[in-house]
């Protein structure tokens, strides 16, 4: 296996429902006005309009929207009010199969990587931010941990730092300065609460060529939407939660969202899976859970792992979703009631 | 394949005249001449012989990303389309009415999660087999292998599933993938490998190849490196493929996998399209974005990856089908060689041949050949007999002319220009001169005054520096009393210029006579009356002019023109004059012309007979040296030294000599006409060795060599090379090869042999033998036995030669004792590699039937180990 530390350097940040419009004109251009060439890197670029930002992720939730986006992106954002950034630079890695994983497990995303990555980084007290999207899943750790995430995954993996088109391989004593403990206090885990609305979502993707054509739309779920304003305050007994997520990183374009959007795009453009399948969102998190406690990620992945069910996770700037298919939302009820119990 | 929207183009695999365009629909044309009566006002013309009909067009596949044309036969015109959401959809353009092509036309492949489609390609050998490239998933392989010929499986689509996905009723879609490959990633392009049609190459994004073999899918070849996009593999080398990344194209030898052989020099812009041509070995054509070339890389001679580490050699040239529009993208003809069809980003196509490049090949017999794709032609001269000889090429000219030994007649030198065909004056000037200063000379050495020996070969010119104590004389017309007012000149320097002119044979008195006979016996009258006039004799020349008129063949005019000489008078106002001074000027003769120059012109003004360019050179020469006083004569031996230099005339020797003022000449010469031959010989003939050593000379001699050589004339190279050590020993090459006994280790050759106790010295063998009595077949050092034949089986060794000569003066004359030489056939010969061999005849003639070595178990093929051994000389001895 392979995990590969893009050639990325990302901010996250948050803007506040109420500031939106004053940043409806930068998301625009980031979604919209981006290069039309798949390939990372080395274009020539001429038309100086075009932004250069290559990852860029948008999630709506109750609370506010999660902007995650390269540096290049984030000089897009201006600062106010209604800006919140967390103060770190953050690097995606990615895990490449290398085509030599057995297809046996057919759980996927989080779950594959939850023992080999998730687990050994918890341990380490290594904060992580998941992205899943509908091609892979980028687990997001801060630039100054990457010394300790090279240390304690170069045993399972061939570590590679892709710059400037090529991978080079990194090794542990390049990065180690010594390997210690992150120097962080162990708190107990705690158990968070978790939240599961009866909203079905899908993951789909589209042909960047025909984004044009869905532009509208996706302009008014996005901005538009007034979804948010008729029931502000998110309470336990709600049904159906806000959510939709957009990302466009390296040229792929990933969408999530539940089936009352999805009803809003034309059926023939988006791509999703040929079985149709839905997912169910568990959040986690009664309060919003910050960047700096470790094995939030984990402790609900490792579960899912050990019971071989498939999920998303998406990491937002308050709290943590996770999607799992809807024939296994029962199972998943259930284990996280285990777990509560047995802390 | 393209992206977006632009205009791709394929062709047919099997019908040279179809090609299809696709970009938002898939458009069928058929190629054929322009302006046959077949071609409807629909047509596009193409080029200036060709014009397209459209014969289909197919709008029923949307979002295609890619196309990739059914290999077989039939069905004929059936095409897989890769679309954007991922699916695979059969299609057909034209003709439906086959049977099989209707089972098949509309049914789709659909992968589990939607996703764009790369690339597509037909298995070569299964054609049932299509292996589609995807987009990444995260839960899904990026190479799906379909089998075209899998019923449908709607079972496997349960309907409550099948929300999202649209047209499930139509019962035409197959979801079960034959091959299932590249877990994570992206596949951008691949192929089938021609050599293991089990073997697929696919370029993914995580910037590797990987070479997967459908038995075993776990294992897999694996390499990283930018280069992802388009692999394509060469048709006419299995193992040579190429991929590219951006601008750059690397080109991979599968059998040496870890890095590329090479990669080409890196485009500015990225590139499109690239495509190895069907019809031509190694040629590469690529093309960037919004581009109007298409760029050619011919690895013809591209040496394979195991030897050193080469730079390979790449032809790298662009050619532009159509001057006004950017190329969308080009496509090869699978037959016609060279021809691509190019087509627009607003669809204007454009059918063109990539010229091949010419190259070609001088013989040394003057043809010429030249190779073009696949067509040699020849071009040789016209030898008919209506070529004159003048027309004829400098390098057939000395062909000829060292075939009937030019330059070899060292007795009667002026002879050569015989050699070299008579009809050249130039040449005949040359020989002349140096046949009268070999003649000089040799009256010379008998007269025992060897001090003039250098002057006479540095040329009048500096003969007439030289000269002092000039007399004046005036004397009176032979045969008359009237006193002539034009004053001769005599000096003994002068003397000597007319002997190098040939008027005069020897000695200080100055008798024409002679000169006047044998100009007379070649029957040229105006010259030999023209010679007569100027020594003062009218009646003389009056007499000749006669005789040439009664001559066979004689001109009657020259009675006419001796009439007008007898009227000579010297009266100054005389109408005589008046008319012949004006009326000489329409003789088309320039004898008869500058004989009345002379007659008309006054006292020491005779630039009318100087500058007379019609005549040659010694007669003007030897005219100054009689008219002409001592500071006129150097002023216009200058003059004419000067124009001769220039023009490189080599009547100028005469006057240059061979000196370096005759080496400028002759480089102006051989710079005019090419002949080093001519050159080779004449400065060969140079006593004083200064000229030899003159860079520009051995140049010409070292030519001349080499273009004997190449003609095969290595008989006329010999004798050449003999000729110029008896005039150049110092040319003489040093032995090189000697022959040891295998007893004592001495050379056989003589000279050890006689100075028994003195080391080993050597010389060259066959050249000396034993002088002692003792036999040839053993050493002469220890006496024990050469070596056998290993052919007659008999103890080798060459008769005795002549001894060598012990001083330098022996030295010419042991060159001519060739007859004394022992016997080609005798010689010693033997195999650098197995190191047997025997007597040169037999081993020559044992050549002529065998390949293989005559001693018995040696297999070493020797004659073919000498690459000049199987060539015949074409000059036979």
């Amino acid at each position: 296996m392979d995990l590969h530390i893009l050639d990325h350097r990302l901010r996250v940040t948050s803007i506040s429902k109420s500031g939106l419009e004053q940043y409806t004109h930068p998301l625009i251009k980031l979604i919209f006005l981006r290069n039309r060439t798949r390939s990372e890197g080395l274009l020539t670029q001429t038309q100086h309009y075009l932004i250069r930002c290559k990852f860029f992720s948008l999630t709506e939730t109750p609370e506010n929207y999660t902007v995650v986006l390269d540096e290049e992106g984030f000089k897009e954002l201006q600062p106010s009010e209604h800006l919140q950034v967390e103060g770190s630079t953050w690097l995606p890695l990615n895990v490449v199969s290398n085509g030599n994983a057995s297809s046996s497990s057919q759980a996927v995303g989080v779950t594959k990587i939850a023992k080999s990555v998730i687990a050994p980084l918890a341990e380490q007290h290594v904060s992580v931010f998941m992205l899943s999207t509908y091609q892979t899943d980028f687990i997001l750790v801060r630039e100054k941990d990457l010394a300790v995430v090279v240390e304690t995954l170069a045993e399972e993996f061939n570590v590679f730092r892709e710059e400037g088109g090529e991978s080079v391989p990194v090794h542990s004593q390049d990065a180690c300065n010594g390997l210690q403990r992150n120097g962080r206090e162990v708190p107990h885990a705690t158990v968070h609460p978790v939240l599961i609305p009866e909203n079905h979502f899908c993951v789909m993707s589209l042909d960047p060529d025909t984004l044009p054509a869905i532009a509208t739309t996706l302009i008014d779920v996005l901005f538009y939407s007034n979804r948010s304003k008729e029931d502000a305050s998110v309470d336990q007994d709600m049904e159906c939660i806000v959510f939709f997520s957009f990302s466009l990183i390296d040229g792929y374009i990933s969408l999530v969202m539940d089936t009352e959007a999805q009803r809003q795009f034309p059926t023939d453009l988006l791509f999703t899976s040929s079985s149709g399948e839905l997912w169910r969102m568990v959040r986690i998190g009664g309060q919003p859970l910050g960047f700096d406690e470790c094995g939030i990620v984990a402790q609900i992945s490792q579960p899912l792992a050990d019971s071989d069910i498939s999920a998303y996770y998406i990491s937002t700037f308050s709290f943590d979703h996770a999607l799992v298919p809807e024939e296994d939302l029962a199972s998943v009820t259930e284990m996280l009631q285990t777990q509560r119990m047995s802390s | 394949m393209s992206s977006g929207y632009k205009p791709d183009i394929l062709w047919s695999p099997h019908h040279a005249d179809r090609y299809v365009i696709c970009d938002t629909e898939l458009s069928l044309y058929r190629i054929g001449p322009a302006g046959s009566p077949e071609t409807k006002a629909g047509t596009l013309p193409l080029s200036e012989e060709t014009a397209a009909t459209l014969l289909a067009i197919n709008s029923d596949t949307p979002y295609m990303k890619c196309v990739a044309w059914y290999p077989k036969h039939e069905p004929e015109c059936l095409l897989a389309v890769g679309q954007a959401n991922g699916r695979v959809v059969l299609t057909s353009l034209g003709q439906s009415h086959n049977s099989k092509c209707k089972e098949l036309v509309g049914k789709e492949f659909v992968p589990k999660h939607a996703r764009q489609c790369n690339t597509l390609a037909w298995n070569p050998v299964d054609s049932n087999w299509l292996a589609a490239g995807l987009d990444k998933h995260r839960a899904d392989f990026s190479v799906l292998i379909w089998d075209i010929s899998s019923k449908f499986s709607p079972e496997s689509v349960p309907a409550e599933k099948a929300r999202l996905s649209g047209d499930v009723d139509s019962g035409l879609l197959v979801t079960k993938p034959l091959y299932e490959l590249g877990q994570n990633d992206a596949c951008l392009s691949l192929c089938w490998l021609p050599r293991d049609h089990q073997k697929l190459l696919l370029a993914g994004m995580h910037r590797n190849l990987a070479i997967f073999d459908l038995r075993n899918t776990s294992q897999k070849t694996f390499v990283n490196t930018k280069a992802i996009q388009g692999v394509t593999v060469d048709p006419h080398f299995p193992d040579r493929v190429a991929s590219f990344f951006e601008g750059q194209v690397a080109i991979w030898d599968l059998r040496k996998f870890e890095k590329p052989v090479f990669t080409l020099t890196e485009q500015p812009k990225p590139l499109t399209k690239v495509a190895w041509c069907p019809t031509r070995m190694g040629l590469l054509a690529t093309l960037t974005r919004d581009s109007n070339i298409i760029r050619l890389y011919d690895m013809q001679h591209t040496p394979m990856p195991f030897g050193d580490e080469v730079e390979p050699t790449i032809i790298e040239r662009s050619v532009q089908p159509c001057s006004e529009s950017i190329i969308s993208s080009f496509a090869w003809h699978p037959s016609a060689q060279n021809r691509m069809v190019v087509v627009s980003p607003n669809r204007v196509m454009n059918d063109f041949t990539v010229f091949e490049r010419i190259s070609l090949a001088w013989s040394s017999t003057t043809s010429l050949m030249w190779a073009c794709g696949r067509h040699l032609y020849e071009c040789t001269e016209d030898g008919g007999q209506g070529a004159a000889a003048a027309d004829k090429d400098i390098a057939t000219k000395m062909r000829e002319r060292a075939q009937s030994h030019y330059g070899h007649d060292t007795v009667q030198v002026w002879r050569n220009h015989v050699l070299a065909g008579g009809d050249d004056p130039q040449l005949r000037s040359l020989w002349y001169t140096l046949h009268f200063m070999k003649q000089y000379t040799e009256n010379l050495e008998q007269k025992q005054q060897s001090n003039k020996q250098s002057l006479i070969y540095s040329g009048i010119k500096n003969i007439v520096k030289s000269s002092s104590g000039t007399t004046e004389t005036r004397r009176c017309w032979s045969g008359s009393d009237r006193q002539t007012d034009v004053p001769r000149y005599h000096s003994e320097e002068r003397s000597l210029a007319l002997q190098l002119c040939g008027w005069i044979s020897r000695g200080p008195d100055i008798d024409v006579e002679p000169f006047l006979k044998s100009l007379e016996q070649e029957g040229e009258w105006e010259r030999a009356a023209a010679v007569a006039l100027f020594n003062l004799d009218i009646r003389r020349a009056i007499q000749i002019l006669n005789k040439g008129a009664s001559a066979e063949k004689g001109d009657l005019n020259l009675n006419v023109v001796a009439m007008a000489l007898s009227g000579y008078t010297d009266e100054k106002n005389s109408l005589w004059r008046e008319m012949c001074s004006s009326l000489r000027l329409q003789l088309k003769k320039a004898h008869l012309c500058i004989m009345f120059a002379f007659l008309t012109s006054e006292p020491g003004a005779f630039d009318a007979v100087l500058y007379e360019s019609r005549v040659a050179v010694r007669d003007r020469v030897a005219f100054a040296c009689m008219f002409l006083n001592d500071t006129q004569l150097p002023r216009y031996i200058d003059k004419l030294t000067y124009e001769m230099k220039e023009a490189g005339n080599l009547e100028g020797i005469l006057l240059t000599g061979l000196t370096k003022d005759g080496v400028d000449l002759m480089e102006s010469y051989v710079d005019r006409t090419g002949d080093v031959q001519t050159a080779s010989f004449c400065m060969l003939k140079g006593s004083p060795g200064e000229v030899l050593k003159d860079p520009r000379v051995q140049c010409w001699i070292e030519n001349y060599r080499n273009l004997l050589d190449a003609w095969r004339f290595w008989h006329k190279r010999a004798e050449f090379d003999i000729h110029r050590s008896k005039l150049d020993p110092s040319s003489k090459p040093l032995p090189q090869v000697f022959v040891s006994c295998n007893f004592c280790g001495k050379s056989i050759s003589y000279s050890c042999s006689a100075i028994p106790h003195q080391g080993r010295g050597f010389s060259q063998y066959g050249v000396s033998g034993s002088p002692t009595k003792s036999k040839v077949t053993s050493c002469p050092g220890c006496r024990k036995p050469l070596p056998r034949c290993a052919l007659c089986l008999m103890n080798m060794g060459t008769p005795v030669s002549s001894c060598p000569g012990t001083g330098k003066a022996d030295e010419k004359a042991d060159l001519t004792r060739d007859k004394k030489l022992a016997q080609f056939n005798n010689w010693f010969t033997w195999c650098h590699n197995c190191r047997h061999g025997g007597h040169a005849g037999h081993m020559l003639s044992w050549f002529r039937d065998h390949s293989e070595c005559p001693v018995s178990a040696c297999t070493c093929k020797c004659m073919q180990l000498d690459t000049t051994g199987n060539l015949v000389p074409s000059d036979s001895a």
